[in-house]
C-alpha cells in the first residue's frame, strides 16, 4: 500500500490473492482498479499470516512490472547464450516447440525429453500430466533437496508423512535443521506465540540462527552429523527407559530389531562425531521423550546431506514412534491425502504412462525410493488405507544429476530436450559447473520464467510466465495435505505472459493431447478439484471469496480406526518397504559425505567443514536479486566464518575470500562471527548478478559466488535411497582473494 | 547516495569560517572605532568583514537541498539557525553602511553619531554572527565531539583572531593601493596604530586559542562520556591527528604566534595568513567531526554494509 | 489527550527487515532512503554461549525533539498527539535536523532536496489504522497505540514490562520503547 494511493476511491476491487514468493503463500489483499493493481497489503483474515507480510511480499508491485521481466515469447537467433532474440507469438513458439519435441520423440523416444522444475509454491500436476501423456518419465525438480526424501521415508515407515504438527497442544518442539526466523514467517510467529505460553523450543543447527537465538536449547552439531545424533537419541530413549512401551506394543513392529541395532550408538560414541557433549545428547533426547506430547519439525537440512540423508531421516522419524509422539493430540499428525477434494495425483494421468516408459526413468535403477519402483510400492500401500496416493510430481522423479549426465554423456541414453519451468538450474542444482555444461550442451531447451535467468539465456525459446498476482494459487502441501488454502488472481496476466498451466495445456494440445485438457483456465481446473468439497459453488473465485480455505475436522489417532498404511498395518520401525527395495530396513550409520575421520587425506587438503543451502532474508533461492529495494539491504554475498578460523587464515571482516571444495571454488565476503564453530564455514546460496549482462560467457556471474559450485552430485555421494545429493557436511578450504584472481566457478 | 549517514560538509565549514571571520572583523572594526577613534581600521577591512559574512551566507544557501526556498530559513525564531540568518543579514547591512562612512566622497561620511550607531550595531550583530555557530554546535547532544559549552569559546576565539588577522592583511593591501584610493577621499587608517596594536591582539588570542584547544581535547578525552572520548580520539591519534596537530595547532596557531611578534611586515603578513588558514582547517575538522554521532546498537555495522551508491545494480534498471 | 507511542519487543524480533521494506513501499521512497533500519547486535559471547538481538530503529517522536529546535523554517513540527512530522513544502534541506537527531532518523531525499523521516504513518493512524511497519510484522514485535489509553497494549507493556528508551540520558524523551530479553542485556 502506498500512501499516495487513495484506497477509498471509486471503482476499486479488492482481490484475495497471495504472495507466492515462498512456500508460505501468505494471504494478500490486492487493490485493483481498471485492471491494474494499485496497492497490496497482507490479508488480516488469512489464517497463517493474519495481515503480516515479509519483505518479499511487500515488493510485489515492483516484481509485477519490473523492467527486466520477460513479457513476450522469445526465440533465439544467433548462438546459444549470445543474447540475440526475436519476439514471436505464443502460437508460433508452441508450434515450433511441439514440432521439435515430436521429432525428438520419433527419433529417440519420448524419454529423451526431460523437464526441470524448482521449488514451485503450489501444485505442478499440469507438468506431470503433460509428461505422462507425452510418454516421458523424466520429469524432476530439486525436490530431493526439499522434503521429498523425508516424505517418502516417513511414509514408508508409518503410512504418511506426519508433517502436520499439532503445536498448539504440545509441550516441546525440536526444529531439526529449520530456521523459520529467516524463511517461514508465519511459522515463526506461531512458535513465538506458543513459546510465550510455555512451549519448549529446541533448535538443532550448526549455526546460531535467528531461531536458535530464541531457543530454550540449541544444539550446534557438526554439519552432516545428524544421523549420529538421531541414532544416539534413539539409544538414550530406548536404553534409559524413556520409550513409550505401551504405544510401541500397540502400534509398532520391529522394536527388538531397532533396539539391538542402536545398542552401540551411545552418546559416548556420538559425541566426537557430532561435536556435542554426551550431556547435550542425553538432554535433548530426555527433554523430547519426557515432555509429551512433542513435535519434531522437519527442515531441509537432512534432505540435503547426500549419502547420509536417507538414514538420518529414517532415524529421526523413528524418534516419534518410540516416544509415542505420532498421530496423538499435540504430536505430529498424519493428515493423509485430501479425501474431500480431488488430489493432485488424481490430476496427473499417471495411468497413461506405460510400464515400459516408467522403467526408463533415469536414475530409477540406482535410486529406487523416489522413482517408480519405490513410489509404486508406497502408492500401493497408501491407496489401501487412505484410498489415494501421494503426488507423483515431486515424489516420483528422475534423478536430476543423472539426467544432466545423460545430456552430457548420452548414458544411459541421450536426453536431447530440456523443458525448464520455474527454476534456474545453474543456481539451484548441485555441482553447478556440470549443470552449466549440460545446459550449454543440450540440443533443445525451452525455459518458462519471469526473468532472463542464466538458464533462460542459454535456451532456444523463452516464454513469459505470469506470476504471483497474475495467477490463482492453491496451497495443499504439494498435494499431500487434507487441507486447502486458496487465493485468486488479482489481474489477468500482463503483456503476453501466460500461466504455466496454459503452457503445458497448449503444448499438450499441439502434441495431440487435446481431449485430455478439458479445463480452459487454471480456475476451471481448480474448481473441478474443489467441487467434491460440496460447497455448491459455481466458480473457483467464489470459493476464494466466500471461504478461502478448507480445513477438515482433525481426527487424532486415525490409526486406531484404519491402521497405518504400511504392509503390516503398523508403524514399521524395521521397514519392510525399504527392505523390499533393497535398502537397509534400519538406519545404518555412515559418516558425512566428506569428513576428516573417513577421508583423512582429503581433510588435509580441505580442513574446514562446509554447509550450504540455508535460506536468508530477503532472497529466496536465486530470486529477488533484481529487486533493488531488497538488494539494497543485502547487496553482496557473505559467508560465515569463526574468528579463530579467520585469524588462522588472516581473513578480516568484509574480505573477499575463495571457498573451495573438490568440485571448484567461488568467492564471497567474510562475515567473521561467533555464530558458527571454529572450522565451520557456511556459505550463502542463490547469488548471481542480474545487473550484469546475462550472456555468454559470464551469464550474470552465475558461477562467481554460487555456492552450488561447491556441492557434490557424484553417485557415491548421493543418498542410495532417494538419490538426494550433498549440499552439506562437505570439506572445504578458504583463502583470501588476491586482486589478480579471476572470476569464480573455476 | 552515500552509505554513510549524511552529514554537513565542507560548504558549511567554509560558511562558518567566513561568517566567523567576518563577524570578528566587524567586532574589531566597531570596537576600535568606538573606543580608539575613527579610522583605526582600513575601509577595506571594514568592508571585507561585511562581505565575508555575505560570502558565508551564499555558501549556506548553496548547501541547502532547495536553495530557491532559502528565504524560509528566516521563519522560525526558535531556531538558532534562524537567529543566525537574521543576524548575518543585519550584520552585513550594518557593516556595509558602517564601512561606507570611511569613504569621504559619500555625503554621510561626516555624520559621527550615525557612524557610532552603526558601529554599535555592527559590533552586536558581528558578535552574534561570530558566536552563534559555536552555540549551534554546542547544543548538539547527538554529536559527541561538539556537545557541551566548550566549543562556543573555541569558535568565538577563532572568529576574533581570524578577524584580527584579516584586518592586518587588509591594512597591508589597502596601503599597497593607497594611491588609487586617495582620490576617493577615503579616510586613511593610521597604519602605525593598527599595526602596532593588532599583532599583539592576535598573539594574545592565539595563546588563548592554544590553551582552549588543548584543554578542550584533554577534557573530552578524560573527563566526559565514552562517546565523547572516542570522538576526541580522532583528533589525538586518529585520522585528524595530522591536520589538527600539524596543521592547526602548529602551523595555524603556534607558528603565527611567533611570526606575528617578529618585526617586519613580511613576518606579520605571513603570520596573519597562517592564522586564517588555521581558522579554515579548524572549521573543516570540526564540521567533519560531526560524522561521529551517538550511534545506536548495531547501527555502525548495519550502515557499513549498505551500498555506497555507485553499484551496478542501482543503475541497471532505470 | 492522545499520546501515540510504539513498543518494540526485541524478544520477538527476528531481524527479517520486513518493516524496513514495507515502510519504503508505503512511503514510495527512493531506493537509498531507509526510515527504518533493523540492526543486529551480536552474536555476542563466545561460541556456543551466545546471545543476539535485533533492534529496529526509527524516528523516536521525542517529546523533547532536538530536530524541531534545530529547524530554521518550522517545517519540523509536532502534533498534539506527539507525532513529529515534516511539512515538505517548508523544508529547505539544510540538514540541521539530520545533524541534531541523536537517532539518525532523518534521511535526505536527494531527488527532492528535502529531509524526511518516519511519521508514524499518520495518514493511516488518523483513519484508525496502525503504521505500515506494525501491520506488516509477522512476529507482532511492533506495537503501536495511545499511552493515555489504559486498555491499550502499549500502555500495558510500557507500564508492566521492563521497557527502556534509547539514549535516554540525552533527555529527548522518546516515545518509542524497547523491551529486551535476557533481563535487559543486548
Amino acid at each position: 500500500m502506498n500512501r499516495n494511493v487513495d484506497l477509498e476511491q471509486e471503482g476499486i476491487e479488492i482481490k484475495k490473492s497471495c504472495c507466492y514468493f515462498c512456500h508460505e503463500n501468505c494471504g494478500v489483499l490486492a487493490y485493483v482498479k481498471d485492471g491494474k493493481v494499485i496497492a497490496i497489503e497482507g490479508d488480516p483474515e488469512f489464517p497463517t499470516n493474519q495481515g503480516g507480510l515479509c519483505c518479499r511480499g511487500n515488493i510485489a508491485l515492483k516484481h509485477l512490472d519490473h523492467p527486466a521481466r520477460v513479457n513476450y515469447p522469445q526465440k533465439r537467433i544467433g548462438k546459444k547464450g549470445e543474447g540475440k532474440w526475436e519476439t514471436i507469438s505464443w502460437d508460433q513458439a508452441l508450434s515450433e516447440i511441439a514440432a521439435k519435441l515430436t521429432q525428438i520423440k520419433d527419433e529417440s523416444g519420448a524419454e529423451a525429453v526431460a523437464t526441470a522444475g524448482g521449488t514451485a509454491r503450489t501444485d505442478d500436476w499440469a507438468r506431470r500430466r503433460f509428461m505422462n501423456l507425452f510418454g516421458s518419465p523424466n520429469g524432476f525438480h530439486n525436490a530431493h533437496l526439499c522434503w521429498m526424501p523425508t516424505f517418502m521415508i516417513e511414509t514408508a515407515i508409518c503410512g504418511w508423512s506426519p508433517f502436520d504438527l499439532d503445536m498448539g497442544n504440545s509441550r516441546v518442539i525440536i526444529l531439526w535443521g529449520q530456521n523459520p526466523g529467516a524463511s517461514g514467517m508465519p511459522a515463526m510467529h506461531h512458535l513465538t506465540e506458543l513459546q510465550r505460553k510455555g512451549l519448549k523450543l529446541i533448535v538443532i543447527d550448526p549455526r546460531f540462527t535467528e531461531t536458535a537465538a530464541k531457543a530454550d536449547l540449541w544444539l550446534p552439531l557438526r554439519p552432516g552429523s545428524d544421523l549420529a545424533l538421531a541414532l544416539a537419541m534413539l539409544h538414550v530413549i530406548i536404553y534409559e527407559g524413556l520409550a513409550d512401551d505401551a504405544f510401541i506394543a500397540e502400534n509398532c513392529v520391529g522394536y527388538e530389531e531397532l533396539a539391538a541395532h542402536v545398542a552401540d550408538f551411545s552418546p559416548e560414541w556420538a559425541a566426537p562425531l557430532t561435536w556435542l557433549s554426551e550431556e547435550q545428547i542425553r538432554e535433548v533426547a530426555t527433554i523430547y521423550a519426557t515432555n509429551k506430547p512433542g513435535n519434531i519439525q522437519w527442515g531441509t537440512a537432512l534432505d540435503q546431506q547426500g549419502r547420509t540423508a536417507g538414514a538420518a531421516i529414517h532415524a529421526r522419524a523413528l524418534l516419534r514412534a518410540v516416544t509415542g509422539n505420532l498421530d496423538a493430540i499435540g504430536s505430529d499428525l498424519l493428515t493423509g491425502p485430501s479425501l474431500d477434494s480431488i488430489t493432485e495425483e488424481e490430476m496427473e494421468c499417471n495411468e497413461y504412462l506405460t510400464d515400459e516408459q516408467k522403467a526408463k526413468q533415469i536414475g530409477s535403477d540406482k535410486f529406487k525410493l523416489m522413482t517408480w519402483p519405490g513410489y509404486s510400492k508406497i502408492a500401493e500401500n497408501t491407496r489401501k488405507v487412505w484410498g489415494k496416493a501421494p503426488t507423483a510430481e515431486w515424489m516420483c522423479e528422475a534423478h536430476p544429476p543423472s539426467v544432466f549426465k545423460a545430456i552430457l554423456t548420452g548414458k544411459p541414453y541421450p536426453v536431447r530436450a530440456l523443458l525448464v519451468s520455474a527454476t534456474n538450474p545453474v543456481s539451484s542444482y548441485g555441482n553447478s559447473k556440470v549443470v552449466l555444461e549440460a545446459l550449454r550442451k543440450v540440443e533443445f531447451m525451452v525455459t518458462c520464467d519471469y526473468w532472463m535467468t542464466p538458464t533462460a539465456a542459454l535456451s532456444d525459446y523463452v516464454l513469459p510466465i505470469a506470476g504471483a498476482l497474475e495467477r490463482p494459487t492453491m496451497t495443499a502441501v504439494y498435494g499431500c495435505a487434507d487441507f486447502i488454502l486458496a487465493s485468486q488472481r488479482a489481474i489477468q496476466p500482463m503483456y503476453e505472459r501466460r500461466n504455466d498451466y496454459n503452457f503445458w495445456k497448449d503444448l499438450g494440445e499441439k502434441l495431440g493431447q487435446k481431449d485430455m485438457w478439458p479445463w480452459e483456465t487454471v480456475e476451471d481446473a481448480y474448481h473441478f478439484k474443489l467441487e467434491p468439497l460440496g460447497y455448491g459453488l459455481d466458480t473457483y473465485d467464489e470459493f476464494v471469496e466466500f471461504y478461502r480455505y478448507h480445513f477438515p475436522e482433525r481426527e487424532y489417532n486415525k490409526s486406531k480406526r484404519q491402521g497405518f498404511a504400511t504392509p503390516s498395518g503398523k508403524i514399521e520401525l524395521y521397514s519392510s518397504v525399504l527392505k523390499d527395495l533393497g535398502y537397509s530396513p534400519l538406519p545404518e550409520y555412515v559418516g558425512p559425505v566428506e569428513n576428516e575421520i573417513d577421508h583423512p587425506e582429503l581433510a588435509k587438503e580441505y580442513p574446514l567443514v562446509l554447509t550450504t543451502g540455508n535460506g536468508f532474508m530477503p532472497f529466496h533461492h536465486s530470486e529477488q536479486f533484481q529487486i533493488q529495494e531488497l538488494r539494497y539491504l543485502r547487496h553482496e554475498p557473505y559467508f560465515q566464518i569463526n574468528p579463530d578460523t579467520a585469524a588462522q587464515y588472516s581473513i578480516k571482516e568484509d574480505d573477499w575470500v575463495w571457498i573451495e571444495t573438490q568440485r571448484g571454488r567461488m568467492k564471497q565476503k567474510a562475515d567473521v562471527t561467533q555464530a558458527v564453530a571454529p572450522r565451520v564455514i557456511v556459505t550463502q546460496r542463490g547469488w548471481w548478478f542480474p545487473e550484469r549482462e546475462v550472456v555468454e560467457p559470464d551469464l550474470g556471474g552465475c558461477l562467481e559466488s554460487n555456492t552450488n559450485v561447491l556441492t557434490s552430485t557424484r553417485d557415491e555421494d548421493c543418498d542410495p535411497m532417494s538419490g538426494t545429493w550433498a549440499n552439506r557436511g562437505l570439506l572445504c578450504k578458504v583463502y583470501k582473494v588476491k586482486d589478480t584472481d579471476g572470476k569464480g566457478g573455476n | 547516495m552515500n552509505h554513510k549517514h549524511e552529514t554537513w560538509g565542507w560548504m558549511l565549514a567554509v560558511d562558518f569560517f567566513f561568517a566567523g571571520m567576518g563577524g570578528g572583523m566587524l567586532v574589531i572594526a566597531g570596537l576600535a572605532d568606538l573606543f580608539l577613534g575613527i579610522g583605526m581600521t582600513s575601509v577595506l577591512g571594514n568592508l571585507l568583514g561585511a562581505l565575508c559574512i555575505g560570502l558565508g551566507a551564499c555558501l549556506l544557501v548553496l548547501e541547502l537541498g532547495r536553495p530557491f526556498q532559502s528565504w524560509r530559513v528566516f521563519m522560525n525564531p526558535k531556531a538558532i539557525l534562524t537567529i543566525g540568518a537574521w543576524s548575518m543579514v543585519l550584520a552585513m547591512i550594518a557593516g556595509i553602511i558602517f564601512a561606507s562612512f570611511g569613504i569621504g566622497s559619500l555625503p554621510w561620511s561626516d555624520a559621527i553619531l550615525a557612524r557610532k550607531l552603526f558601529a554599535v550595531v555592527s559590533v552586536i550583530f558581528g558578535l552574534i554572527v561570530a558566536t552563534y555557530p559555536g552555540i549551534l554546535l554546542a547544543r548538539h547532544k547527538s554529536r559527541p565531539f561538539w556537545t557541551g559549552a566548550g566549543i562556543m569559546g573555541l569558535f568565538v576565539v577563532s572568529s576574533l583572531v581570524t578577524g584580527a588577522a584579516a584586518h592586518i592583511i587588509s591594512q597591508f593591501v589597502f596601503d599597497a593601493v593607497s594611491s588609487i584610493v586617495k582620490s576617493w577621499q577615503i579616510v586613511d587608517a593610521s597604519s602605525s596604530v593598527v599595526l602596532k596594536g593588532l599583532p599583539y591582539l592576535v598573539a594574545g588570542l592565539l595563546i588563548l586559542q592554544l590553551i582552549l584547544w588543548i584543554g578542550y581535547i584533554w577534557i573530552k578525552l578524560t573527563g566526559t562520556t565514552e562517546r565523547e572520548a572516542l570522538a576526541a580520539q580522532r583528533w589525538m591519534s586518529g585520522n585528524y591527528a595530522m591536520p589538527f596537530k600539524g596543521g592547526f595547532l602548529f602551523a595555524g596557531t603556534f607558528l603565527p604566534l611567533v611570526l606575528v611578534l617578529l618585526p617586519g611586515n613580511l613576518f606579520k603578513g605571513i603570520g596573519a595568513l597562517l592564522v586564517i588558514l588555521g581558522g579554515v582547517i579548524m572549521r573543516l575538522l570540526v564540521v567533519y567531526s560531526g560524522q561521529d554521532r551517538t550511534w545506536l546498537p548495531g547501527e555502525q555495522k548495519y550502515r557499513s554494509r549498505l551500498p555506497i551508491g555507485d553499484e551496478a545494480f542501482l543503475k541497471a534498471w532505470k | 489527550m492522545t499520546r501515540y507511542a510504539m513498543v518494540i519487543d526485541t524478544r520477538s524480533c527476528i531481524g527479517c527487515q520486513s518493516c524496513t521494506v514495507a515502510c519504503k513501499i508505503q512511503n514510495n521512497l527512493p531506493v537509498d532512503m531507509i526510515y527504518n533500519p533493523v540492526t543486529t547486535v551480536g552474536p555476542t559471547g563466545v561460541f556456543p554461549n551466545l546471545h543476539m538481538a535485533h533492534i529496529p530503529l526509527l524516528c523516536m517522536h521525542c517529546e523533547n525533539a532536538p530536530c524541531m529546535d534545530a529547524c530554521p523554517t518550522g517545517a519540523s513540527q509536532r502534533r498534539e498527539d506527539g507525532i513529529v512530522w515534516v511539512e515538505e513544502e517548508k523544508c529547505v534541506g539544510c540538514k540541521s535536523c539530520v545533524m541534531a537527531c541523536p537517532y539518525g532518523a532523518r534521511v535526505c531525499n536527494h531527488e527532492k532536496g528535502t529531509v524526511q523521516k518516519c511519521d508514524f504513518c499518520f495518514d493511516r493512524v488518523d483513519k484508525g489504522n496502525v503504521p505500515r511497519c506494525v501491520q506488516t510484522c509477522h512476529q507482532k514485535a511492533r506495537i503501536f497505540g495511545d499511552l493515555d489509553d489504559e486498555t491499550s497494549e502499549v500502555f500495558k507493556l510500557v507500564n508492566g514490562e521492563h521497557a527502556v528508551r534509547l539514549l535516554d540520558e540525552l533527555g529527548t524523551k522518546p516515545r518509542v520503547f524497547y523491551i529486551y530479553g535476557l533481563e535487559g542485556q543486548i
